[in-house]
């Protein structure tokens, strides 16, 4: 496995949370920006066609927060918790390059620009430790490479498409450009770069990367509280378990309207249920 | 910082060994000295594995139980957080294909005491009597070498000892009820009980689960949180590491954990010597014992077999017959997602909770045969947008805009029955695992009958999700429950166990585990893979204690004496059943009179 320094980038993403650094550093310095943010990544208002500005705790559960409630969760609980939120693993799997890119995927993966900038959830770090500790779901499919591999080929594959769409390298692509690469995964139909994606099912590539990405955002308490999850809950349970009714230490809704920014695709949704590749990393249920 | 109600929660406790918050493992472990030959060494300490040392150890034989996970300390060990929960699962690399590839990990079997029981929702309905006789009511499949009657006075036996809470007045199969209270309706209930009353489809609410509703010997009540398949660190929700294990080792049974049997061997004289395993340290070891019983999973249990191959079993130990690793089952699995305008939060309550048979059995006026059953589910954050980035094809912006609707969405599972077919098996692959022991290949394919309940169920789910009052509605395919591949049969040409679990070819191997169900219902499975693991216990005591004619037995006597203590004058509500029972004198055990 290569081991390269990558101390700098990681004690970046663990102080500011990285999303926010490619994003901003593919970019030229002199975009419009709201609360750090570039404009055209932000989300708007419906009825007026305004940028939102980047919140703090995006979602509707204003004020709701999971790891307030911390004492009372039991010790383990507490530590791998905690442990998540303040000391996001360093990357060791991915070379500089490598996660370069990979950066700028899951920025578009799971996009966390209404995220304040100090207020975003690592995503490839948690990623990359799964690849370079081995963990692996317990299975394999017979058209697949080992995970690592399978990551190494997409990012060849990834930037391919950013070349034949006339880029140097997937970061340099515009949104529309890295949504359109993406979403060609989502179909199952690479734009360019055949000669990666025959050694692998392209849409079961993308199924592990949106599993892993969402395996990383929604484990984290920030985003428990932007969902109004109500985290943790032993040894005190919840007694309130009809109409939806909050605990007295959740919170009550309150919607906002919002939409995607104008660039994105990915705020259209098409179902993958009929495809062959549909139950490939679902998880348990009943 | 609002201080806790009764002060920070103390946590595992140091030399102190906690399955639950207040129940302690309470004898020190019997250790065999090694090399001493034992009179049952038991392969897998998970669902069934767990009740069968239990009872064998407590009718007094020696027994070893190599597990090749952990003997969890579920204080230290567990949490209670989704990702935090992955070392739950058998994460072992197995290879999947063929037409329908099964996704195995969370979404199939445990690893470590308890096994899958650690990580189950708990459903426990029976299987139905038309299920034992498939192929002579519908032309399908195989009957089984039993009945429903057979097996009754194990479902009941189990039903205290896990114990199962649900209903007093069960309407489907065989009628019955339970002795705990049901549980009462979290979010996802609601919507199920809503949408069938709306169509006038029978549905039952609060179990029949295997979760406390009451306090059970040193095992709370449940909590309502909701975690139910990351284990249950109340103890609430039974495992055979909190119902069996203590039991167990109570009554001298000796536990190994992080040991993996990596093949059965065969004595000269045909019948099996013991088996060799790695130890926690990667030691290569040997446990001699009379008689060895497999119960590693559906796919582990026929890959041993397979991986034991020797002169005279060159196909796989015990597979004269042809038909090991074949005739494997899941079960569909489909979840049908539904978007309420008013609050859910399906995280809180257990995620089983209520179902409904009606669509169960075979109904002429469908193209199909057999059926399905339509569960409560409650996925947590990270398995919802796993199952959204497939139902509504969300990343993105769309995922994010999803998950901030989390609270609004109820989930509802089908569990149809897909019939055992030659072509579904497990092998060996050509990638070998850490201790280079060739994994297993698991080949998958449904056929038509399997794809018309998907269908069907799905249909039925949706109308159901709409008539409760959701207005976007989705589903995403999936599966559920592995069994079969080494199938109990009443003829030695074509199954590999009889139907105590005893291998047709060596009279002192058994197979004891989910593995040998030769057919499924559409019934979630662990409530009858540990009646049978009782009554295979129940055959090698009789066996035992009968030496001079071993084979002979078919009726032997249902020891409920062997129960773990707690259960005694646990009672279970006697109704009048539709059906005559031919096993009279099984309704009738101490513990049933309460
Ligand atoms: C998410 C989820 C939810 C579920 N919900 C339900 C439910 O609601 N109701 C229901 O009835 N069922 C449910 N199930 C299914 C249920 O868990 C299994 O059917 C059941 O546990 C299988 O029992 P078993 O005895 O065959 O195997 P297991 O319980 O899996 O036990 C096998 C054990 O053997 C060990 N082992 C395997 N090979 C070896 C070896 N070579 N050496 C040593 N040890 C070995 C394994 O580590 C394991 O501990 C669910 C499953 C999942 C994944
Ligand atoms: S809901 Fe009940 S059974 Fe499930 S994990 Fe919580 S306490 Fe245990």
């Amino acid at each position: 496995m290569k081991t390269h320094d990558t101390r700098s980038q990681s004690s970046q993403s663990s102080q500011s949370g990285q999303s926010g650094q490619a994003s901003q550093m593919s970019q030229q310095g002199d975009a419009e920006r709201i609360g750090g943010v570039e404009v055209e990544r932000l989300p708007r208002d419906p009825r007026t066609g305004q940028a939102l500005a980047p919140r703090m705790q995006p979602g509707y559960y204003p004020g709701f927060s999971t790891l307030s409630q911390q004492s009372f969760w039991d010790e383990a609980t507490r530590a791998v918790v905690l442990k998540r939120v303040n000391q996001p693993p360093p990357i060791t799997f991915f070379d500089a390059d490598e996660a370069r890119v990979m950066q700028t995927v899951c920025d578009r993966v799971l996009p966390q620009d209404d995220r304040a900038p100090d207020r975003r959830i690592p995503i490839l770090n948690t990623i990359d430790e799964r690849l370079a500790s081995g963990r692996i779901n317990g299975y394999r499919y017979a058209d697949m490479p080992p995970d690592p591999q399978a990551y190494r080929l997409a990012i060849k594959g990834i930037e391919a498409i950013a070349q034949s769409m006339g880029a140097t390298t997937f970061t340099e692509l515009n949104l529309r450009q890295q949504d359109l690469t993406l979403k060609s995964l989502h179909d199952g139909h690479p734009i360019a770069g055949d000669e990666y994606w025959r050694q692998m099912n392209a849409r079961r590539f993308w199924l592990m990367l949106v599993s892993d990405c969402a395996g990383a955002y929604y484990a984290h308490p920030w985003a428990w509280d932007e969902i109004g999850f109500g985290g943790p809950a032993y040894p005190r349970g919840y007694m309130r378990l009809r109409d939806g009714q909050p605990e007295p230490w959740e919170k009550v809704e309150h919607r906002y309207e919002w939409e995607a920014p104008p660039e994105s695709l990915s705020d259209t949704m098409e179902s993958l249920s009929d495809t062959p590749e549909a139950s490939s990393f679902t998880p348990g249920t009943h | 910082m609002k201080e806790p109600l009764f002060g920070a929660f103390d946590g595992a406790k140091p030399d102190e060994h906690y399955v639950g918050p207040i129940q302690r493992i309470d004898a020190p472990m019997r250790h065999y000295p090694r090399g001493e030959a034992v009179d049952f060494v038991v392969v897998g300490v998970g669902s069934a594995g767990g009740v069968l040392i239990q009872r064998l150890a407590k009718a007094g034989f020696s027994v070893v139980g190599l597990e090749a996970g952990p003997f969890w300390d579920t204080e230290r060990d567990w949490v209670s957080d989704e990702a935090g929960s992955h070392g739950l699962y058998w994460n072992d690399l197995r290879i999947i294909g063929g037409s329908d590839p099964l996704a195995l990990g969370a979404n199939n079997s445990g690893k470590g005491v308890g096994g899958g029981s650690v990580h189950w929702a708990g459903f426990t309905p029976r299987l139905h009597p038309s299920d034992f006789r498939v192929r002579s009511d519908d032309g399908v499949a195989v009957d089984w070498p039993i009945s429903y009657d057979d097996l009754k006075p194990y479902y009941e036996l189990m039903e205290r000892e896990i114990p199962v809470a649900g209903p007093t007045y069960y309407p489907w199969g065989d009628p019955h009820g339970y002795s705990y209270a049901p549980h009462p309706l979290g979010g996802v209930s609601q919507t199920l009980v809503r949408g069938c009353t709306r169509l006038g489809i029978p549905v039952v609410a609060g179990g029949p689960v295997a979760i406390n509703s009451g306090s059970h010997g040193s095992r709370p009540h449940c909590i309502y949180r909701g975690f139910c398949i990351q284990g249950c660190k109340v103890g609430a929700k039974q495992s055979t590491l909190v119902s069996h294990v203590p039991d167990a080792i109570r009554h001298g049974a000796e536990l190994r954990d992080k040991c993996m049997v990596a093949r059965i061997n065969l004595g000269k004289d045909g019948r099996v010597t013991g088996v060799t395993y790695y130890d926690e340290h990667g030691q290569e070891q040997e446990q001699r014992a009379s008689v060895v019983i497999v119960s590693g999973y559906a796919i582990e249990t026929p890959r041993l077999l397979l991986n034991s191959a020797c002169p005279g079993f060159e196909q796989g130990l015990a597979n004269s017959s042809g038909t090991l690793g074949k005739y494997l089952m899941a079960q569909i699995g489909n979840v049908v997602f539904g978007r309420f305008d008013d609050l859910v939060r399906m995280y809180k309550a257990p995620p089983a909770n209520a179902l409904t048979e009606e669509f169960y059995e075979t109904d002429p006026r469908n193209d199909f045969v057999r059926g399905y059953a339509i569960q409560t589910v409650g996925p947590l954050p990270i398995s919802f947008a796993q199952h959204m980035m497939v139902a509504q094809g969300a990343w993105g912006w769309g995922l994010r805009r999803t998950m901030m609707d989390y609270n609004h969405w109820s989930a509802l599972g089908v569990l149809g029955e897909i019939l055992p077919w030659e072509d579904n098996t497990v092998t060996l692959a050509d990638v070998r695992d850490g201790f280079g022991l060739p994994v297993a290949r698991v080949t998958f394919n449904l056929h038509e009958n399997d794809h018309k309940i998907a269908q069907a169920g799905v249909q039925k789910t949706e109308e159901i999700m709409r008539a409760a009052g959701a207005t976007e509605v989705t589903q995403e395919p999936r599966y559920a429950h592995l069994v079969g591949g080494a199938r109990m049969g009443a003829d030695a040409s074509d199954s590999v166990v009889n139907s105590f679990g005893r291998t047709w070819d060596i009279p002192n191997l058994y197979v004891c585990d989910g593995s040998i169900l030769p057919t499924q219902g559409s019934a979630n499975p662990g409530l009858t893979i540990q009646a049978l693991a009782a009554r295979t216990a129940d055959y090698l005591i009789s066996e035992r204690e009968n030496a001079a004619a071993p084979t002979a037995a078919t009726r032997i006597p249902v020891r409920y004496s062997l129960s773990p203590s707690e259960v005694a004058g646990r009672g279970m509500p006697r109704l009048k059943s539709r059906r005559p029972t031919t096993f009279g004198a099984g309704a009738l055990g101490p513990g049933s009179r309460g």
